[in-house]
This record gives structure tokens, C-alpha cells and sequence, in this order.
């Protein structure tokens, strides 16, 4: 099940960073990112054990660098 | 004058190195064009007619010695304010750095003054470049040369606005999230996004490492090809550049479009766009099929996932960048880009790790979608230049919506790390703008550069030139 933050969600997460917001702005927050996360849910469950994020610089680098 | 602000970057460079035109007349053209146009577009944040005069008598006198300083010996320009110059004042578009001055300067910037180039200010920007439209609560708004109650696109603001107006022969932008392909494509100019690892963004202000591309707001895709001939390249204050020898980008642009393949995608991209807009891609297409390229239809994995991802890490990056300043001056930011900064204090640490860890498989997968092409053909934006009013959104609750509709076609690219050239494809008819961009492979910006060159050398777009309004 794809997870939706809450407000309270958001407000936990900016405390743990160190900043408290009010109700209305972790509302807000939480709103803003949702879409984001419900349309990366399902890549993020699918991901393969063995994969790290220099993947990236594997598959940009060696077959098309100085093209 | 306007013989003179009309001319190419190349244009400029050719007519001083060959004493035809000197640099104090080409400095003065532009001070002139920008002491008329600034007051209806505010493109600069910072205007320096005493620096640019006495950088253009410098470059004058050592030419007539015999001296020349590069490829752009005695050409003033003007760049986006997040470009660190040592000892000179870089706002990044903030009241927080309003009194910035770095001690160091970006290795972009740095090569192209090596080149020879004359400061005459510093354009602007979005604030922290966080922003698609070019809204600035702390400078002022930057306006549309085609129309000022429009936006010029962001937040390379300055950057297309006075490129187009023919304030400045040329500009660095920067491009996170479409910040050079937006302004290109509201204000009429040449914009390149370069691949992650292509060009240095040492001394750039940061916004997302992973996402941060340098780019440049040209006239023609020549002028993009000499910046990027100047500025490509590695360098060991940016370990992400890529070593090993750079394509020669300037005799790209003398090859032809014949024998070119490009895929139009066969959804999203051609989805929710306006009429005018519609048309100006069929006309793009009937245009690349008349001078020799082979136009197919593609098929493309899922681009709002990606944009998603490519949302995420902007977001997280973006607010562990600004976390000190948001504990501590959170009341310096405006409205809108604070909210934007603490929306990514929100994401969880999973979720940004599963972002990063796609961007291989993803990239293999566009890869594997696009390997019967040399580039993808699309939309920038789904409508031309929106007014400044429908899109000040300030810190409503709806703001991010508002703003992911803007750069929905540009995320992607930025997620995938790829290089785009926007270039001028028509004109609606209220006389805006549309520009299309043409997607490459990694490192491949000769093949657009290429596609850019012979695509003006068919159309006139990238000639027109704003008026002065009333």
C-alpha cells in the first residue's frame, strides 16, 4: 500500500531536522509531496537488492563519454 | 547601435578581433539597450558602466598592441547572479546574500573571462534559483521582452530576458529543474542544458548536486557551441566532470541534419498542450523532414515517474543545502521559496536513497528507448509564457502544483542527467515565443548542437527581436 504522509508525519520529520513548523504549514507540506511519492511507490518497491546509486555515473559514463 | 547589440556572440567576437568594431562600441551599444530596456524588463540586479568601459578600453589597447586576450577578446556580457566572480557581489537572487562576496570564482565564468569577455553587471535570477517563472520578491520581477506583463521564464530569468532584448550577446544560466530551457523557450533565445559532468559547476551556486547542470542563453546554437568549447571539460574542483578529450562543438555546427534520426514521443510530451503549441511542433517536424532528417515515433518509459524522482532529490538536496539558513533566517526567504525549501525537509531518508538509486536503471531503460534515434523532439513547456499575475503563486497552498505543471517536459531530462538544446520554433499569435527542445544522449551536445545549427540555418526564428515597448 502506497503511503501517504500526514501533517503530523511532516511535522515529525522538520523536527527531526531541527525546525518546528505549525499544523497548517505540515498540512501544507505533506500535501505538496504526496503526488511525488504516490507516483514513485511503485519504482521504490521494485528495486533490486544489489543496486547502488553510482549506477548512474556506470550507465552514463563508459559507453557514451567523448561521443 | 542596434547593428551592434543585433550581431552573434561569434558575430561580436569576429568583428573585434577584426578591429571592425572595437569594444568600447559594442560595450557602449549594450550599456545604451540596457539603459532603455531595464526599467520595463529588470533584467540586471547590477549594472557596471565604469567596469565595463574600463574593461573594454583595456581589451581595445591591448589589441591595438597586438595583444589578444582569446576567442572572446572585448565581448561584454552579463551572467546569471549565481556565478561566484571573486571579490564582486553575487546575490544568487537573495536577500540572504545580498551582501555576498565570494573569494573565488566559478570555473565556468572563469573560462569564459579568460577568453577575454568585459563584465557588465550581473543578471537576474530567481531567488536561490528555486523557481521556474522568474517571480523575485526581494529584486523585483523580471518581465518577458515580448510581452512584460508575461514571465521570462526561470529561473535563468536575467539570463533569457536579456539575451533576447540584445542586452548581452550571451549568458551562463543554470539548470536544475528546466532553468535554462524555460527562459529559452518563453523568451525566444538558444538554450543549452549540458550533461551532469559536461561543464564545472565549481563556484555555482548549488541547489541540488545531483541535479545542478551549468547552461547557456544564446542567439544561435553557434554561440552555445563556443561556450561550450570554452567551459567543457575537467576540472579538479568539480570531481564530477568528466576527464578525457571534449568534442570539437564548433564544427558540429557546420554539420547538416541529413542522415539524423529524431523520435517524437508517442505520449506524454505531446499530451496537454496548447493549440499553438501543437502547431509549432507539427511545423518543427514538417521542417526537419524538408532538410534531410528522418522523424520517427518513439516510445518512452513512464516520464512522471521520473519526474517524481527527479522532484524528490531537487527537494531533499535542496533543504539539507539550506537547513543553517532556515533555523536561523527563515523570515529572509520569501514566501514561496521557503515553502518550496521546507516541503523537502518532509521526504523521508528512504526515499531519497531509492531516488538515487533508480537514476542507473532509469537512465538504461530511456537508453534502450532511444537507441534508434540522435535525439528526441519536444515541448518545453505545454503553453507559452504565462503573465506574471496567473503565476504568482507566492506561498499558497497549491503552489508546488502550480509549479510542477510548468516543468512538467523538463524534469526528466534533469533526473536522467541528459543534455537539451531549446531553439526558437515559431510564434503564437499574440506574438510569444515557443521554443521546442531537443533531448541527446550523455555527452552528446555536438549531435544538438548540430541539429540546433542546421535547424536555424532552415528557419529565422532565432532573428527576431523584441521591440521597446512604449
Amino acid at each position: 500500500m502506497t503511503y501517504v504522509p500526514t501533517a503530523e508525519d511532516a511535522a515529525a520529520s522538520t523536527r527531526t531536522a531541527g525546525i518546528t513548523v505549525p499544523p497548517e504549514t505540515a498540512a501544507r507540506m505533506a500535501r505538496a509531496i504526496t503526488p511525488a511519492l504516490t507516483t514513485f511507490a511503485p519504482i521504490a518497491q521494485a528495486l533490486p537488492f544489489d543496486l547502488e546509486p553510482a549506477t548512474f555515473l556506470a550507465v552514463q559514463k563508459p559507453k557514451e563519454a567523448g561521443k | 547601435m542596434s547593428a551592434i547589440t543585433d550581431l552573434t556572440l561569434t558575430g561580436i567576437a569576429d568583428a573585434i578581433a577584426g578591429k571592425r568594431i572595437s569594444s568600447r562600441e559594442a560595450t557602449e551599444a549594450c550599456l545604451a539597450r540596457i539603459g532603455a530596456w531595464q526599467p520595463h524588463l529588470n533584467a540586471f540586479i547590477a549594472i557596471e558602466p565604469e567596469t565595463a568601459l574600463a574593461g573594454a578600453d583595456a581589451a581595445d589597447a591591448a589589441l591595438a598592441s597586438g595583444q589578444n586576450f582569446g576567442p572572446l577578446h572585448g565581448v561584454p556580457l552579463a551572467h546569471k547572479d549565481m556565478f561566484y566572480d571573486a571579490g564582486h557581489i553575487s546575490t544568487c537572487g537573495s536577500k540572504i546574500r545580498r551582501d555576498f562576496a565570494p573569494d573565488t570564482t566559478s570555473t565556468a565564468l572563469a573560462r569564459i573571462k579568460t577568453a577575454g569577455t568585459v563584465r557588465l553587471g550581473t543578471l537576474h535570477m530567481v531567488e536561490f534559483a528555486y523557481g521556474p517563472t522568474g517571480h523575485n520578491a526581494h529584486f523585483g520581477d523580471c518581465h518577458n521582452p515580448w510581452n512584460v506583463a508575461h514571465v521570462p521564464g526561470g529561473s535563468s530569468s536575467g539570463s533569457g530576458a536579456a539575451v533576447a532584448a540584445r542586452l548581452t550577446f550571451a549568458a551562463l544560466g543554470s539548470d536544475t529543474g528546466g532553468s535554462v530551457r524555460m527562459p529559452a523557450h518563453f523568451c525566444g533565445t538558444t538554450g543549452l542544458k549540458t550533461t551532469v559532468g559536461r561543464v564545472s559547476r565549481a563556484g555555482a551556486m548549488p541547489l541540488s548536486h545531483s541535479l545542478d547542470t551549468i547552461g547557456f542563453l544564446t542567439r544561435t546554437a553557434e554561440d552555445a557551441a563556443l561556450l561550450l568549447a570554452l567551459t567543457a571539460g575537467a576540472d579538479d574542483a568539480d570531481p564530477t566532470t568528466l576527464g578525457g578529450p571534449v568534442p570539437d562543438y564548433m564544427a558540429a555546427t557546420r554539420g547538416t541534419l541529413a542522415g539524423l534520426t529524431i523520435g517524437i514521443p508517442s505520449a506524454f510530451y505531446v499530451e496537454d498542450i496548447d493549440g499553438e503549441t501543437a502547431q509549432a511542433l507539427d511545423a518543427t517536424i514538417a521542417t526537419l523532414t524538408r532538410v534531410g532528417a528522418k522523424v520517427i515515433t518513439i516510445t518512452l518509459p513512464d516520464q512522471m515517474q521520473l519526474s517524481a524522482a527527479s522532484q524528490t532529490l531537487l527537494a531533499v538536496e535542496a533543504a539539507a543545502i539550506h537547513l543553517p539558513w532556515l533555523k536561523d533566517r527563515p523570515d529572509d526567504y520569501s514566501s514561496l521559496v521557503r515553502a518550496r525549501l521546507e516541503n523537502g525537509l518532509a521526504y523521508s531518508g528512504v526515499t531519497y536513497e531509492q531516488a538515487l538509486r533508480w537514476r542507473g536503471p532509469a537512465l538504461q531503460a530511456h537508453l534502450a528507448a532511444v537507441a534508434g534515434v540522435d535525439a528526441i523532439l519536444a515541448p518545453v513547456c505545454p503553453t507559452p509564457a504565462p503573465t506574471l499575475a496567473d503565476t504568482d503563486v507566492g506561498g499558497a497552498p497549491d503552489a508546488e502544483a502550480a509549479i510542477q505543471v510548468i516543468t512538467r517536459f523538463t524534469r526528466p531530462v534533469n533526473y536522467l542527467g541528459l543534455p537539451s538544446l531549446v531553439v526558437p520554433t515559431g510564434r503564437t499569435a499574440s506574438g510569444l515565443p515557443i521554443g521546442m527542445q531537443f533531448i541527446g544522449r550523455p555527452f552528446a551536445e555536438d549531435v544538438l548542437l548540430r541539429i540546433g545549427a542546421d535547424f536555424q540555418r532552415n528557419t529565422d526564428f532565432h532573428l527576431a527581436a523584441p521591440e521597446l515597448p512604449a
